[in-house]
């Protein structure tokens, strides 16, 4: 499904990205953790089209997409959940997965507003929102949400939109330890449907329950690419997390 | 080819003037991230309290220098306090409108008390031309280049030879700093905005001596203003002053030289600032004099 | 009665000119201060065409509307390349060029002497110098635009604009070319600022450059900052208080003539500072990063 090589970005002089390289296989789930600064979300951004690196290749769907236009990749079913939180907050809860739903929707079909295929988006809009039990936040704006209702909103506007690889940026941050399990339930649905997921995560314990694979980033390198266990019990990892000496020293770039 | 003289010293002139303007606007932005979109109303008030100081109570020149200059003080002050200091700490752009509203509000105060009729500050310090190798000129001119490079080198010497200046120029380094800034820099901020407030005061007096003035100047000097500070690049005092003179050559150029046998009509001098912020923001938005910074 | 017809037709003009505004700022997010050099390309487009070329009501209206559309590709396109505060500096100063051409291209605008003598239009065999009658055409020409404007402003078009306005890099993640979507923006907006600029020359039969001067652009701008950016209503209702009952609430204060229009400016400016100042948290929103 992707396939990411030699992978290189940087940025005033400063290397973020040192030849990156893996694959991700159709429907596999694949978490990726490292230090901070260790260019994680940089590498979901060379994925999403929003930076383009300065050397490689990224593969998705057997296209070549290295240099090609975010939205366009989009078009392909490439999906992004946002570090920051990217829902629309001036828009409302409802609009947010209508405006996905429209996304892969020629625009002459969905430009009248009482056009029947509207009611039909804004049917299976709220449909989607009851998965994740926000149809009653519906008309609400979505500001007035909590961060963990935002972020599932997220995710459920990626599926509604129609992504089939998911890149999944923190989805824990700002998350209430109450909506982690829900987020968690999110997810295991997508792998259910088949998709095909790329989570960034600093919570270990959070992602390993259902990674398939996990990558460790560390300054710009995939040092580790391996089953939650064997990742678990590492020494390598411990160093890049907790240690000292020459890992130290690296990592705290 | 005996006019590229003459034109020349018609450039320095203009250059000054826009030179003195720009480096104010330069301090605002480059230092304090205000953008003043008032800033050639203050030139254009500078020149009206001198105006009435000088032409309608008859006081002579450093007496009406010295109250143009309390005056504007005044000015600077409660523009920075109620059109610009509520309003930094959410955008950069809103100072932007606010300024815009300020401008409209001083540009309407001078034309109900002043009228709307082009007046000017000339007549006194002599408009005989003399000739001086081939070129003419008067003493005003002269004065108003002399100053700009007498009022340049003390800022020259305040920036780099004090402590003050010192500061400044850490300002200009990182002027993200700006937008966090503690109490006792506040004081320095102010003074920054407040001089070069006086720097746009003087600036609109040359400018009342040298071509006219009325209350609707102000918009295209704000623009000439931003054009120097966009050539020279944004933040960046030195390439801003480059910058007006670079923007009186070429407007000078562009009406005094023939191309092919064309030349520009005299009405279109003043667009040249105009473009120029086009074309430069288009192809080289760091300025000529600045390096530029890759956008992430 | 004369006066208020005068002042419901200023209506009917603002009206397509503040809502068209609305789209690209309210909705979009962009700070284009050259709209009011569009007006100013659809009301020359007009003057010209009619007085030189004895073109007709439709054709003016057509050739207004395109030319201004045009003219801001050119604005889109430069909106393309710069950050918001640079576009903010970069529209001001294209603004300024498009005036310094109206008054110094003599040979096609008569410069500052304007042009006088634009016929109203001849419909339907009325009698358009009657002010009643125009006032219907002019009512006609705002209620078409409304309802156009108002039909984007519900549009699936429209929630891309707004995604886009408020979150770039998740509108393109969820496949909306972003670029194309504003400059579009820019195309159709100014397209009706171009109408407006048509009737605006249809109406005062005359023309010259001091009506598209900047502070007419914060006149507009202050109509949509005041009934809010992006409220559809909010800027009908705004466009109504501020073009009519301002200008009547002067008249009441026994303003002297002299001093009407420095007395408006300064109102719409003091008008427009109290509504950035309650909503200056709300205005311009950070941008919203990765």
């Amino acid at each position: 499904m992707l396939l990411a090589e030699n992978l290189e970005f940087s940025i005033n002089g400063l290397q973020i990205l040192n030849r990156v390289t893996f694959k991700v296989r159709s429907g596999e789930t694949v978490g990726i953790i490292g230090p901070n600064g260790s260019g994680k979300t940089t590498l979901f951004n060379c994925i999403s089209g929003f930076n383009i690196p300065n050397a490689g290749k990224i593969v998705f769907k057997g296209q070549d997409i290295t240099e090609m236009p975010a939205f366009k990749r989009a078009a392909l079913g490439l999906g992004r959940v946002f570090q920051n939180l990217g829902v629309f907050r001036e828009m409302t809860v409802l609009e947010n997965i209508v405006v996905a739903i429209e996304g892969r929707q020629p625009l002459a079909g969905t430009f009248w507003p009482w056009s029947r295929r509207n009611r039909e988006n804004q049917k299976q809009a709220l449909s989607y929102l009851k998965e994740v039990g926000l149809a009653g936040r519906a008309g609400d704006k979505a500001s007035s949400l909590s961060g963990g209702q935002m972020r599932l909103l997220e995710i459920i506007r990626t599926l509604a939109f129609g992504a089939d690889l998911f890149l999944l940026d923190e989805p824990t941050a700002g998350v209430s330890p109450k909506m982690k399990d829900d987020v968690a339930h999110l997810i295991i649905r997508l792998q259910r449907m088949q998709k095909t997921v790329l989570v960034i995560e600093h919570d270990i314990n959070f992602i390993q329950k259902f990674c398939d694979r996990i990558m460790v980033l560390d300054v710009g390198r995939v040092v580790l690419d391996d089953t939650p266990e064997n990742i678990r019990n590492n020494e390598l990892l411990h160093e890049i997390y907790f240690g000292a000496g020459k890992e130290q020293e690296n990592s705290s770039r | 080819m005996d006019i590229i003289p003459q034109l020349l010293v018609n450039s320095l002139i203009a250059g000054s003037i826009y030179a003195i303007a720009g480096s104010g606007l330069s301090m605002t932005y480059g230092l304090l991230r205000i953008l003043n979109f008032a800033h050639g109303h203050f030139m254009m008030v500078g020149a009206y309290f001198f105006y009435l100081t000088s032409v309608e109570q008859g006081l002579n020149y450093p007496a009406a220098g010295a109250f143009t200059a309390l005056a504007m003080l005044v000015v600077a002050v409660l523009s920075l306090k109620i059109f610009i200091m509520p309003f930094r700490r959410y955008s950069t752009m809103l100072p932007f409108v606010t300024t815009l509203a300020l401008s409209a509000i001083l540009e309407a105060l001078v034309s109900i008390v002043f009228g709307v009729n082009v007046k000017s500050l000339g007549s006194g310090l002599g408009m005989t031309s003399y000739e001086f190798l081939g070129v003419f000129i008067t003493p005003i001119q002269l004065i108003i280049i002399v100053s700009s490079l007498v009022l340049m080198t003390v800022l020259a010497f305040v920036v780099h030879a004090t402590s003050v200046g010192r500061y400044i120029r850490a300002l200009a380094e990182n002027s993200y700093a700006a937008e966090s800034l503690s109490i006792s820099q506040m004081k320095v901020s102010f003074w920054i905005f407040t001089i070069a407030s006086l720097f746009a005061a003087f600036a609109g007096i040359l400018a009342g001596f040298e071509t006219n003035m009325q209350p609707t100047m102000g918009n295209a000097y704000t623009i000439k203003a931003f054009a120097a500070m966009i050539l020279g690049g944004l933040g960046n005092i030195w390439g801003t002053i480059a910058g007006g003179y670079i923007l009186g050559l070429l407007e000078n150029l562009s009406i005094g030289l023939d191309f092919w046998g064309y030349s520009l009509p005299a009405g279109y001098k003043d667009a040249f600032a105009f473009v120029i912020i086009v074309v430069v923001l288009l192809f080289k938005p760091q300025g000529l004099f600045n390096r530029a910074s890759r956008q992430a | 009665m004369d006066y208020i017809i005068h002042l419901l037709i200023l209506i009917c003009i603002y009206l397509i000119l503040a809502q068209s505004f609305n789209l690209i700022f309210g909705l979009g997010g962009l700070f284009n201060l050259a709209h009011v050099a569009v007006y100013a390309i659809g009301a020359y487009t007009t003057a010209i065409l009619a007085t030189e070329y004895n073109f007709g009501f439709y054709a003016c209206l057509i050739f207004s509307a395109l030319l201004a559309g045009l003219l801001a590709l050119m604005i889109g396109e430069i909106s393309l390349r710069l950050s918001h505060d640079y576009f903010a500096i970069g529209s001001l100063a294209f603004s300024a060029v498009v005036s310094a051409l109206l008054i110094n291209w003599k040979s096609l605008t008569r410069g500052v002497l304007g042009i006088p003598g634009i016929p109203r239009p001849e419909l339907f065999n009325l009698d358009f110098n009657n002010i009643r009658n125009f006032l219907w055409l002019a009512a006609l020409v705002a209620l078409f635009s409304q309802a156009a404007l108002y039909v984007i402003f519900r549009s699936s078009y429209a929630r891309s604009l707004r995604a886009q306005a408020e979150f770039e890099l998740a509108a393109l993640a969820l496949n909306r070319d972003t670029r194309l979507i504003k400059v579009f923006s820019f195309f159709i907006a100014s397209c009706f600022a171009g109408v407006a600029g048509s009737l605006f020359a249809y109406y005062l039969n005359y023309i010259d450059p001091s009506s598209f001067s900047l502070g007419e652009m914060v006149s507009i701008l202050t109509i949509v900052v005041v009934g809010r950016p992006g409220s559809f209503a909010g800027v009908m209702i705004s466009t109504l208080i501020l073009t009519a009952v301002l200008p009547e609430g002067l008249r009441f204060m026994k303003i002297d003539a002299s001093i009407l229009g420095p007395m408006r400016q300064m109102l719409h400016a003091v008008i427009l500072f109290i509504v950035v100042y309650w909503n200056r948290a709300r205005l311009f929103p950070v941008e919203r990063v990765v």
